[in-house]
């Protein structure tokens, strides 16, 4: 009987702790925790301003071990938000046992999901985040205010999205680990990432809320923010458990 | 210890047969689904909707249709997709120049008639939405159409008897998603298929079937003059295209432009087919025209020549008296009585 019990038991091992690497996010405004709503906030332009909404779509993860070998992960999709805690723990399944050096995603969604009708999960154009007037994802989203903002009632929006060139806003990251990532049967790695809001405003296109307190539509200014928050993501631990 | 793994013998193959029941209702259909095949022409060229992914069933039909006719998709349950989308008028709106929504709202472009839709790759006056599927997210969550948002008609739809029934035939279980609400709209529009006219008729060579005088002289002129754009035999070669319609300053719409960003997209809009077009008036993207006879007086001489007219058009399009009378004639020719009046496409009454 015992025997029966430790089948059991081993059958749904193999089926449920498949090696999978857990990813903890959170969010960060010039090095501080991200506070939305009631957090200020002063970019390099000299703008003030306050978080309302901060999300963004992950995907295409892969793993690269220190000898260059790159393990392209099966596709799966994550919207990321600060008001959603559970949003902010991915989980990466089937991750071949290994030892990795290198994590690489892509920050939005895939150009062919763009024209391929309506998806579900957290590609559901319920989620927000997709245009209904020029198809296609908006791939990252950070609403607020700013006294600097010449829109309604101060409102700083800034949707960010397009697939189709010129105009494309998908970017890929590709972060060094501080330590060797490893996975296997024994482990349940977690790496602790943190995505720094700050980098959207200050990165090499500076961006003064006197001059732009929104952009919604495809085009260069989505294109420059969009090379600016490429670099909002670090890895602050490795934890090999 | 023996009924202790039991039990847990029982409770493990409990949990395998929900983990693969769910699997199970994602991807397939109901054994009972009934599959649909639409009836088309020979000599069309092949669709470009891809029906892999949304394969038509009887039940995916009339849950499309159910969904088409239903004014709960709108904030305050006043306006269906067929309230502005009517079949007399090819389910373009008859009489109105441009869209109605919820709580007295306008919108500012004209509803565009529907079918022959599986051949067209983008859509709206700008082609601003790139997948027929996608397309009804649009007028369901515009706040001058039917204002809803798409996460709180899914929770009204799962709460909906009729709707729990329907979307169980035709897709096995309950469930509404957005995904399924979409597909299954898909499934009834594409059944708005046009090919039944006496043009047709015409050109298959069916018995009895001809031309009259006025007919044929205006067939000669159409080909002539208007079918590189309006390209048999969708009547439209589904290009965006700047027609030299003049820039109205109160309704200020760039067209493509919004879409690109690019100033060579300037006043373009699709250009829309002329099967049925004598029957969905009024005309152009801002339905500025109410009379066909007004569209052929602009071609003549009534455009306006900004740097992005269409070089096929550009020094405007000739018209006598007799070429208009007679191309008015053929037009008459494109009118599809059956799609008109066909009892699969008509309304159905939603009380509940």
């Amino acid at each position: 009987m015992n025997r029966l019990l430790l089948l059991i038991l081993l059958f749904m091992a193999s089926r449920t702790a498949a090696q999978q690497v857990q990813l903890e996010i959170s969010h960060a405004v010039a090095g501080q925790p991200m506070q939305l709503q009631t957090a200020s906030y002063t970019n390099a332009a000299g703008d003030t301003f306050n978080i309302t909404l901060f999300k963004y779509y992950l995907s295409n993860f892969s793993l690269i071990a220190a000898d260059g070998r790159k393990i392209t992960l099966d596709p799966a999709y994550f919207l990321v938000s600060e008001d959603n805690p559970a949003s902010k723990k991915i989980l990466l399944l089937q991750c071949p046992k290994g030892e990795y050096t290198q994590l690489s995603f892509m920050i939005g969604v895939d150009s062919v999901l763009n024209f391929s009708g309506p998806q579900d999960g957290a590609l559901d154009p319920l989620h927000g985040m997709f245009w209904t007037w020029n198809s296609g994802y908006i791939m990252a989203k950070l609403e607020g205010t700013s006294p600097s903002s010449r829109l309604p009632n101060h409102m700083l929006q800034f949707h960010i999205g397009g697939y189709r060139a010129p105009h494309v806003t998908q970017r890929m990251v590709t972060l060094p680990l501080p330590s060797p990532l490893r996975t296997g049967p024994q482990y349940r790695p977690q790496v602790l990432l943190q995505a720094d809001a700050m980098t959207w405003f200050n990165g090499a296109n500076q961006i003064s809320f006197r001059q732009m307190a929104g952009f919604m539509t495809p085009g260069t200014p989505a294109d420059r923010i969009a090379d600016n928050y490429q670099h909002m993501f670090s890895v602050k631990k490795i934890v090999n458990q | 210890m023996f009924r202790k793994s039991a039990y847990i013998l029982i409770a493990f193959c409990l949990w395998l047969w929900i983990a693969g029941r769910d699997r199970h209702a994602l991807t397939a259909h109901s054994p009972a689904v009934e599959y649909y095949q639409l009836k088309l022409p020979d000599s069309l060229p092949p669709p470009v909707y891809d029906f892999k992914n949304n394969p038509l069933t009887k039940e995916g039909i009339a849950l499309g249709r159910h969904l088409f006719y239903d004014p709960k998709l709108s904030i305050d349950s006043s306006i269906s997709c067929g309230f502005c989308h009517q079949q007399f008028a090819a389910f373009g709106h008859f009489d109105h120049a441009i869209s109605h929504g919820v709580l007295g709202r306008t919108g500012n472009r004209s509803v565009p008639a529907l079918f022959n839709l599986i051949w067209q790759k983008d859509f709206m006056w700008d082609g601003g939405v790139n997948h027929l599927d996608i397309q009804p997210l649009t007028p369901i969550t515009d706040e001058n159409e039917m204002g809803m948002d798409l996460g709180v008609l899914v929770k009204r739809l799962q709460g909906n008897k009729t709707y729990r029934k329907l979307f169980k035939a035709a897709y096995g279980t309950e469930e509404v998603t957005s995904q399924r609400l979409f597909k299954a709209l898909s499934q009834f529009i594409v059944t708005m298929i046009s090919f039944e006219s006496k043009y047709d008729s015409v050109m298959r060579r069916e018995p009895g079937v001809t031309f009259t005088a006025e007919e044929q002289g205006g067939y000669r002129t159409f080909t002539q003059k208007c079918a590189s754009c309006h390209k048999p035999p969708f009547f439209t070669d589904y290009t965006i295209r700047n027609n030299g319609l003049p820039y109205l300053p109160s309704m200020n719409d760039v067209g493509r432009m919004r879409i690109t960003n690019n100033t060579a997209d300037y006043l373009k809009f699709k250009v829309p087919s002329l099967r049925n077009v004598l029957v969905s008036a009024p005309y152009m993207h801002d339905g500025r025209f109410f009379d066909i006879f007004q569209v052929f007086a602009m071609y003549d001489h009534g455009q306006q020549k900004g740097n992005t007219i269409d070089p096929l058009v550009k020094n405007g399009i000739p018209l006598t008296e007799k070429e208009q009378r007679q191309l008015y004639m053929f037009l008459n020719t494109l009118t599809d009585k059956k799609f008109l009046t066909n009892k699969d496409l008509s309304e159905v009454l939603i009380t509940d």
